[in-house]
């Protein structure tokens, strides 16, 4: 049947691939959101429990959304892949929050908040989404606050601000380093409050599969019970995805090990367009890799760098302990680099910096894929006291993983992959090329560009589902006619059929290798090409190697266990199938982008200095990519970006 | 790098939730730096090379935040370290030679779903009963409309530091979950924001709890010792003040007109 | 029954409420009763012990107060009961290796154990004192009953082995009950940690009586 489009703020941009209009409003920037919120049309509170909202993820947005939208009065389901919602990813955010409160009273706004933003990201993120984020982010601070957040405070009783990630103003807000913890516990007491009401349907230890879409609209998702095995389907009249970013396509990173592509993978496949999945954010200060038996990466606070002088020996290879190593053979390469930014220069280059160390053979550590972080100066300074009021637990967490005591040698550093900025293709609206799929959180492309700034990830989840779905639902729910379906559908019993074959499949396969060891040597491909910078070639031999790994793990992985109970090997199985596919999809977008913007570096496209030279010509717009069948090419569709407020310039630190 | 160590582990093998489980011994070579979860990596990847079942344990975050992992190491809920969670803890806290027994947090309200993995559900459907503050989105007030003193937000802040991932239950002898539901309260209950409704969540948290099967607490304090994030058993005794002052004060709920 | 009692008994917390504060008016009547027995050593003869046992028979509110205490007793021992019942089964299987961070205690871990070993102690005191006597007629002195009683085979050695149970009970309870009622605060504490030496204190000075009839008179 066809589907009658909702009704949007402006007339279909010209020359833009019709999948791909953003739905932005016009007008000023400043009025735009509040212009639209009334133009969407609204739904009858005695309506609303008659639709079904079918909300998979229980992160910041997941939890969000569903609370909300439950308390609006709609009929929610929410699937959780872990046993409690309070579990999910974005409660290891450490950092704070961002809010244009301007509370500190130094000269932050809105429209501050927005330029730094948009700047932050390269040029790459869409104005009109940015500064609706801008926006939201007051009412975030007053409802977490409201919930029983205990974010930090003065003596006087008002909330407490600080600088965070190079920012000029104090617009951060935090819990001590616990704050996306204290956010998600915040969220998901309001989603537990609707559970207890019986407004919201928690499905806990649920995975998404797969997408159900009926004829043309998403219309549900299968998902496997992870206690029991069961495939269930699940309809509604809409369905959010919330599901996270895919930074364990790189195998080590600081993401949690559950948080996986699949979900945005499957719905990719089932028509949802992927847009810039090459925009990955490496953070510079992390426990470097120890062994090869290495799980994870521990993020320790970019704040270190406030004191911490980073350097490697100027020999290369040099095999003395720091301490043997006298000033003279020490290398400051950031402060020598950046005069004026020196240890604080933005994420990217930080990382950019410590790898050009370690590739010239200057990495130091058994590894040799380290830097030093030197607290030696700052102690003198200030005294070891001052040091440990300061970074207290940082430094106790890193003794504690690395057995060394860091206020008597340096600590050892080195980037690794935090964030990932790309995501499903969203319109203003957060809705996917899929009608009524929509994307919310880390899981979508759309406000951070080509680079997130410090403390702004927290921000947009909420944003996402506390302000912005409440309002553009309506948008699917009011303006299309949705006839009624059911699990019973055959599309539901078609698709579920597809997820228990695949299933079957693999654990069919018998082969000699876990999962988990196809999935570390992914990494490695991936990390080595597609990591911090890249060429053309290193791309294609990645593009390469990704599909023989592909065609390995199809043939040589074992998936031991049946699919009839809990599983772990076999839900980890499902997952590093989908990264195999998404790896590849990866590098051809960091293959086709020739520039250098934000995360993005191509080693071809730098400035005579080293630094990222980006081409707005021909590169100033979002690639979406369209999934065209097993085996075939994707299609690369552009969304064209326009700059009417923020003029695009040349990042400089030096 | 260090030197490898050869540690034997005796782990908790059980299919699932009705049938009986059994300590399974496993020799590995292992490396000082590696955590303790990631031993249990290591010993899948040869369980599954060699076409055995891998062993099932929870695990998410690996950095301490997350709660999801949980296991008894030598009868010590999270490992021998004080404020230590299990994916937290590195094998040169471990001699060579040595002997750890590995087993799933034990309550009957935390049936074990296999291996080491148990289901903590429980939690949630306390915090569901009440943990939380009623305020629909977009109805809150200006966020410094409000003043909190300091003293209180800290002290909230170091009850609701609890990552829910049971430990208190585990080690206490009673399976008592007095400190989890008391560290709810607290965080609550010190701040202005939880005063309206200190004494219906008092009452309604604590009868969950109670239906959920867990122990009573007597005082032993072992959660206290036990929490990966230091919860103080302070807050046990706050919990036991607002209860009996709900249970004295609190009327019955008004059935009022309209919604 | 009030709804409020109702509500209080069908706690978790409300069973601990009581048993705590059950507990501690047993205390209190320890106290009074290890003060009141110290008359045993004013004099060689009796005659003080006697007196004050006479003052305390002669009162006319004695069955009241007696009433009072069984009630007490009742209370205290029948919610330690179900609330050991249902602990045991919040627990159904047991770790394989016993261990913990080494908060728990002997005292901590025996409660029901040693709770029982005092309630035997009570039966035979009773037995020997209250129930022995009123078979005995009013005839004898109390004093002259204690003293034979007490030297008589193996009741001295029960009554040790009852106080020292006694002993170790109340180290435990005495902290224990103070955070049960909410009690607890930086100086608070600091208080309870000295109060809980009365359990010494108690256990000692009831079996220094058994001791007393047995080498010195």
């Amino acid at each position: 049947m066809a589907t009658q489009e909702a009704a949007t703020t402006t007339s279909p941009a010209q020359n833009v691939h019709p999948k791909l209009q953003s739905k932005s409003p016009s007008g000023p920037m400043a009025e735009r959101w509040t212009k639209h919120k009334f133009d969407l049309k609204l739904i009858n509170p005695a309506n609303r429990r008659k639709f079904k909202v079918l909300v998979v993820g229980t992160g910041l947005a997941g939890s969000a959304a569903s609370a909300t939208l439950a308390e609006m009065g709609y009929k929610v389901t929410t699937l959780c892949i872990h046993d409690s919602p309070r579990r999910a990813h974005s409660i290891a955010a450490q950092g704070g929050i961002n809010a244009a409160k301007n509370y500190p009273n130094d000269g932050d706004s809105i429209f501050r908040l927005f330029y730094d933003t948009v700047k932050g990201g390269d040029f790459r993120a869409r104005e009109s989404n940015v500064h609706r984020l801008a926006e939201c982010s007051t009412q975030i601070i007053d409802q977490c606050v409201a919930q029983g957040v205990p974010f930090a405070r003065e003596y006087g009783g008002l909330l407490a601000n600080r600088s965070f990630g190079g920012a000029q103003v104090s617009r951060t807000f935090y819990a001590r380093g616990q704050t996306g913890q204290q956010l998600l516990l915040g969220a998901y007491s309001a989603l537990s409050r609707q559970v207890g009401l019986g407004r919201i349907n928690l499905r806990p230890r649920r995975e998404m599969l797969d997408l159900v879409v009926v004829d043309g609209v998403a219309r549900g998702v299968i998902a496997r019970n992870l206690a029991t095995g069961e495939i269930e389907k699940y309809a509604a009249d809409v369905v959010l995805m919330c599901t996270g970013g895919y930074g364990n396509v790189f195998y080590l990173s600081t993401n949690a090990k559950n948080c996986n592509v699949t979900a945005t993978w499957r719905a990719h496949k089932r028509g949802a367009y992927f847009a810039n999945p090459c925009f990955t954010q490496i953070h510079p200060t992390c426990i470097p890799v120890s062994g090869h038996y290495q799980s994870k990466l521990t993020l320790m606070s970019e704040s270190l760098r406030n004191d911490g002088r980073v350097w490697v020996p100027s020999k290369m290879s040099d095999t003395r302990s720091p301490e043997q190593i006298p000033e003279t053979e020490r290398d400051y390469y950031l402060e020598r680099k950046y005069p004026s930014f020196g240890n604080l220069v933005p994420r990217d280059i930080a990382s950019r910096s410590a790898k050009e160390q370690t590739d010239a053979g200057k990495g130091v550590g058994s590894t040799k894929m380290a830097v030093f972080l030197d607290f030696r100066d700052a102690i003198t300074r200030d005294g070891e006291d001052a040091i440990r009021a300061r970074y207290g637990n940082l430094f106790q967490m890193y003794a504690r993983i690395t057995g060394e005591n860091p206020y008597k040698t340096p600590m050892r550093i080195y980037p690794a992959v935090h964030y990932t900025m790309g995501g499903l293709w969203v319109d203003y609206n957060l809705e996917s090329t899929i009608p009524g799929l929509f994307v919310l959180g880390e899981a979508n492309f759309s406000d951070h560009g080509a680079n997130r700034l410090g403390a702004s990830a927290l921000m947009q989840g909420l944003a996402d589902g506390y302000f912005v779905i409440p309002a553009t639902i309506a948008a699917h729910l009011a303006g299309r006619a949705l006839p009624a379906v059911t699990e019973d559908h055959p599309e539901f019993r078609a698709v579920a059929q597809q997820v228990t074959d695949r299933t079957q499949r693999l654990l069919g396969i018998k082969g000699k290798r876990s999962a988990d060891s196809i999935h570390r040597q992914l990494g490695n491909i991936v990390w080595n090409q597609i990591g911090m910078a890249r060429t053309a070639s290193g791309l294609q031999s990645a593009m390469r190697d990704i599909a023989a790994l592909r065609e390995e793990f199809w043939n040589n992985v074992n998936v031991p266990g049946s699919g009839a109970d809990l599983n772990q090997q076999l839900e980890n199985a499902g997952r590093v199938a989908d990264f195999l596919e998404f790896a590849e999809l990866t590098a051809r977008d960091a293959y086709e982008r020739e520039e250098s913007c934000g995360g993005h570096f191509r080693e071809e496209h730098q400035t005579p200095d080293g630094e990222a030279q980006r081409d707005d010509v021909k590169f100033q717009h979002a690639a979406a990519w369209e999934y065209n069948g097993e085996g075939k090419p994707e299609t690369r569709n552009i969304e064209p970006l326009t700059f009417e407020v923020v003029k695009p310039a040349q990042r400089n630190y030096k | 790098m260090s030197e490898s160590m050869h540690i034997t582990l005796n782990v908790w093998r059980q299919k699932n939730a009705q049938e009986e489980g059994r300590l399974e011994a496993h020799a590995c070579d292992v490396s000082p730096d590696m955590s303790f979860l990631e031993v249990l990596d290591v010993l899948n990847d040869k369980l599954v090379s060699e076409g055995k079942e891998a062993i099932a344990f929870e695990h998410d975050c690996r950095e301490g935040i997350c709660g999801s992992c949980s296991l008894v190491l030598n009868g010590q809920a999270h490992g021998p370290h004080k404020n230590t969670t299990t994916c937290q803890l590195h094998m040169r806290s471990f001699k060579s030679g040595d002997n750890i027994t590995v087993e799933p947090f034990r309550a009957a309200a935390f049936p074990v779903l296999k291996d080491l993995v148990v289901d903590r559900s429980a939690f949630d459907r306390i915090q569901q009963s009440g943990g939380y503050v009623s305020v629909n989105t977009g109805s809150a007030p200006a966020a410094n409309a409000v003043l909190v003193p300091k003293d209180d937000a800290d002290s909230a802040m170091d009850a609701a530091q609890c990552i829910g991932c049971g430990a208190c239950v585990a080690a206490c002898p009673n399976a008592s979950a007095m400190l989890f539901v008391s560290a709810k309260i607290a965080h609550l209950g010190l701040l202005p924001q939880g005063q309206p409704e200190r004494k219906k969540r008092a009452l309604a948290m604590v009868s969950a709890m109670d239906r959920e099967g867990f122990g009573n607490c007597s005082n032993h304090f072992e959660c206290g010792a036990a929490c990966p994030k230091g919860i103080s058993v302070a807050n046990i005794a706050r919990l036991n003040r607002d209860w009996l002052g709900a249970v004295l004060t609190e009327r019955e709920e008004r059935k009022d007109q309209g919604d | 029954m009030p709804t409020w009692l109702q509500k209080i008994l069908s706690s978790s917390l409300g069973k601990k409420y009581i048993t705590a504060i059950t507990g501690l008016l047993l205390v209190l009547f320890l106290v009074a009763h290890l003060a009141g027995n110290l008359t045993i050593y004013a004099d060689k003869d009796g005659s003080a012990f006697n007196s004050y046992a006479h003052l305390i028979e002669s009162n006319p509110l004695l069955p009241l107060a007696e009433a009072g205490l069984l009630v007490l007793f009742l209370a205290h021992i029948g919610l330690a009961v179900r609330v050991t019942i249902e602990n045991r089964r919040a627990r159904r299987s047991r770790y394989a290796v016993a261990n913990d961070k080494g908060k728990k205690t002997t005292s901590s871990a025996t409660m029901i154990w040693t709770g029982l070993i005092v309630l035997g102690f009570l039966i035979l005191h009773i037995w020997n004192f209250r129930i022995g006597k009123e078979l005995a007629g009013e005839s004898g002195d109390l004093y002259t009953l204690v003293k034979s009683e007490l030297r008589q085979g193996w009741t001295p050695w029960a009554y040790v082995v009852g106080m020292g149970a006694l002993g170790f009970h109340l180290w435990h309870a005495l902290r224990s009950a103070f955070q049960t009622l909410g009690a607890a605060h930086p100086y608070l504490d600091e208080a309870w940690e000295k109060l809980r030496w009365l359990a010494v204190v108690l256990a000692l000075g009831f079996a220094s009586f058994p001791l007393y009839f047995l080498f010195y008179t």
